[in-house]
């Protein structure tokens, strides 16, 4: 056996791993909340064999929940992948560089300006919202050459525009409403349904594959610009695209789910830390590791205080904030020495 | 223009401000010709009592809490020698919330003075945040300061937000006051505010010439005699203590503390000593000036002053972050 094979066993086997835990934790999150169901008739009703099963609240209510938790924390996972590797900034995620907070933004301009529009609508306003705030970063960061800090500095500051935004909205629309798109945007799987799954699927299916394709372009990327250009990669352009399967991602995903912060950040170092930095592997490892992320925030919220719920993106806020100062501190230090 | 005289306008500002925004909401009553009158002779009629029940005390919480905001921001630009730094961009003024939702939602804690409450979170979260960025030392990495300062803001808000799950009552209570609602505060919560703000401007102007002599750097503020660790520690301590009681009473209102130092600067340049008056000043007029504006932007509903002052905030702190020269 060559060691080139030790190493891809080793990574096989955390990628199998990993996927193992993914499921065993949607398992115990259908199971957690204000009713308790047991793990044997989770599996009952699932597939649909004799014995007890909870038909309602199983297939009605958390089902969809946890396909969302996990469509969402692997797109948001893939998008930070992406965009770490794109503009070589360990900081930088799509709530870093902006794009949660304009899809945020312009899903709730749809809500509030055109309420009798069709749900299958707010993906799409919602990545217009994403890009636009993804847009006005990378401008910036075409004109000047900016620091990976500095970078982070400017999305930052464009999400607290947005953000702005995004509080005006919510406090001039009336009391009514007020209150379900809060809860809605801190990041929540709250009453999300078999429609939201619907009208989400799709969009982001096709864009992880076509992340997934674009993997061995990825690691020509990281070669430095100069090599990739030699290698025949038409480096702007490539850059582009990939930025924009990203904010899609990202986008989306806030369109069904709200803003689950810091998601996409974690996910990608975690995974780099587990398998490396070949995209073939950190891309999968990396939708793994963030479905497995907000699966468990997701039940999480709602074991800690039946039959109270707290939102997934409450959770992860609370993780990520610091995990962001850890990458925050280990970057600087690298550089500095 | 002489010093005195731009004093002189920029109180004549917060004057005007003050008595047309008093003369703004849901009465018919109440103009600019005759609002002096309602204030200096009580007739009894209930136009006197909206302005000086009502009106007055909003008008009041919003100048001085414009004062406490703007002055913990210049302490914070001049200790951390850094122009985008304020207290919402720091996470202090998220941390005092925290502070304050934590009042309001443990039981046990019910007894405690919010103002003490806010201060304390105000306090730690400014700790923590000088903490990730290398200490009070001397060696605070610009960049590193402010994105460590918005992680700890997020996470004190998450916090916070974490209470929006709970008590249907308590958390429309923590909403409010998070969206900085101050249209229904009472005389008694202005008093200690105008207390504060007097130990505000008095702290200041006293560690005035300490901000002036750490702007030319560690080095040389030894050699002039005077204990750089010393002048940051008491700075930020203020900067921590005049945020904790404006967001106690007012809710976190963000970025007045970026823009009026800011502002500022380019009319009475950089000295301590003149910009102290000034920021205190400007500080009123602006929240003064953005209150008049949450009551004018959808009449006759009212905008929270926090959304205001965020509109108007996010948009100055991105040009600031894109044009500061010293961060590249």
């Amino acid at each position: 056996m060559t060691p080139g094979q030790g190493i891809y066993r080793r990574r096989a086997s955390l990628v199998a791993l990993l996927a193992a835990l993914t499921l065993a934790s949607a398992i115990w999150s259908l199971g957690v909340g204000a009713v308790k169901v047991p793990v044997d008739v989770i599996v009952n009703t699932l597939l649909n064999l004799d014995g007890d099963q909870q038909r309602y609240i199983i297939l009605k209510s958390r089902l969809p929940r946890v396909v969302l938790a996990l469509l969402a924390g692997g797109a948001l996972a893939l998008s930070g992948a992406i965009i770490q590797a794109v503009i070589r900034n360990p900081l930088a995620s799509p709530g870093i560089i902006g794009i949660n907070s304009g899809a945020a933004l312009f899903a709730v301009l749809l809500v509030s300006l055109l309420p009798d529009l069709p749900p299958a609508w707010m993906p799409v306003t919602a990545c217009l919202g994403g890009l636009s705030a993804a847009g006005i970063v990378m401008l910036v960061a075409h004109f000047r050459t900016l620091s990976p800090a500095h970078l982070a500095l400017i999305g930052v500051a464009v999400g607290l525009v947005f953000e702005a935004g995004v509080d005006y909205l919510l406090v001039t629309s009336s009391d009514a409403e007020r209150s379900a798109p809060l809860i809605w945007l801190t990041g929540s799987l709250w009453g999300r349904n078999w429609d939201h799954v619907s009208v989400s699927v799709a969009p982001l299916m096709i864009f992880a594959a076509l992340a997934l394709v674009l993997t061995y372009r990825l690691d020509l990327l990281s070669l430095g610009d100069a090599s990739a250009t030699g290698l025949g990669i038409r480096v702007p352009l490539l850059r582009l695209a990939l930025l924009a399967v990203a904010t899609v991602l990202a986008s989306v995903s806030v369109a069904v789910v709200g803003v689950m912060g810091f998601i996409g950040l974690m996910a990608p170092h975690i995974a780099r830390r587990l398998v490396g930095g070949s995209h073939r592997w950190l891309l999968p490892t990396s939708a793994l590791t963030g479905m497995l992320l907000v699966s468990l925030a997701d039940g999480l919220g709602r074991a800690i205080a039946p039959p109270l719920e707290v939102s997934a993106g409450i959770l992860a806020a609370l993780l990520g904030a610091p995990f962001f100062v850890y990458i925050m501190l280990t970057t600087a230090s690298e550089q500095d020495g | 223009m002489p010093l005195a005289v731009r004093y002189v306008l920029l109180i004549a500002v917060v004057v005007a401000a003050a008595l047309w925004s008093l003369t703004l909401g849901q009465r018919g009553d109440i103009h600019l010709s005759n609002i002096l009158s309602l204030l200096w002779v009580d007739d009894g009629s209930l136009a006197r009592s909206a302005v000086i029940d009502l009106r007055l005390p909003r008008t009041l919480v919003a100048l001085f809490v414009g004062v406490n905001l703007a002055l913990a921001g210049l302490a914070l630009q001049a200790v951390t020698r850094n122009p985008l730094a304020s207290e919402s961009i720091l996470g202090i003024n998220q941390g005092a919330s925290l502070g304050v939702a934590l009042a309001v939602v443990l039981p046990f804690l019910a007894g405690v003075p919010l103002d003490l409450m806010a201060i304390l979170g105000a306090a730690l979260a400014g700790l923590v945040t000088f903490a990730i960025a290398g200490g009070l030392g001397g060696r605070l990495d610009s960049i590193r300061l402010i994105l460590a300062g918005v992680a700890v803001g997020a996470f004190s808000y998450a916090c916070v937000r974490f209470t929006y799950t709970l008590d249907d009552d308590l958390s429309r209570l923590v909403i409010n006051w998070v969206s900085a609602d101050i249209s229904s505060v009472s005389v008694q919560q202005v008093l200690p505010l105008i207390a504060w703000s007097f130990a505000g401007v008095l702290g200041s102007l006293l560690l005035a010439h300490g901000f002036n002599v750490l702007a030319l750097g560690d080095g040389a503020s030894q050699g002039l005699g005077i204990d750089p660790r010393r002048v940051r520690f008491l700075g930020a301590a203020l900067a921590a203590v005049l945020t904790g009681a404006s967001v106690a009473v007012a809710g976190p209102v963000m970025f007045v503390g970026l823009v009026v130092p800011h502002l500022c600067r380019f009319w009475f340049g950089q000295n301590h000593r003149a910009l102290v008056p000034a920021v205190a000043l400007g500080g009123g007029a602006l929240l003064v000036l953005a209150d008049a504006v949450s009551k004018l932007v959808r009449f006759p509903y009212e905008t929270p002053l926090g959304v205001v002052c965020a509109l108007i905030g996010a948009p100055y702190f991105l040009y600031a972050t894109l044009t500061a020269r010293r961060l590249a």
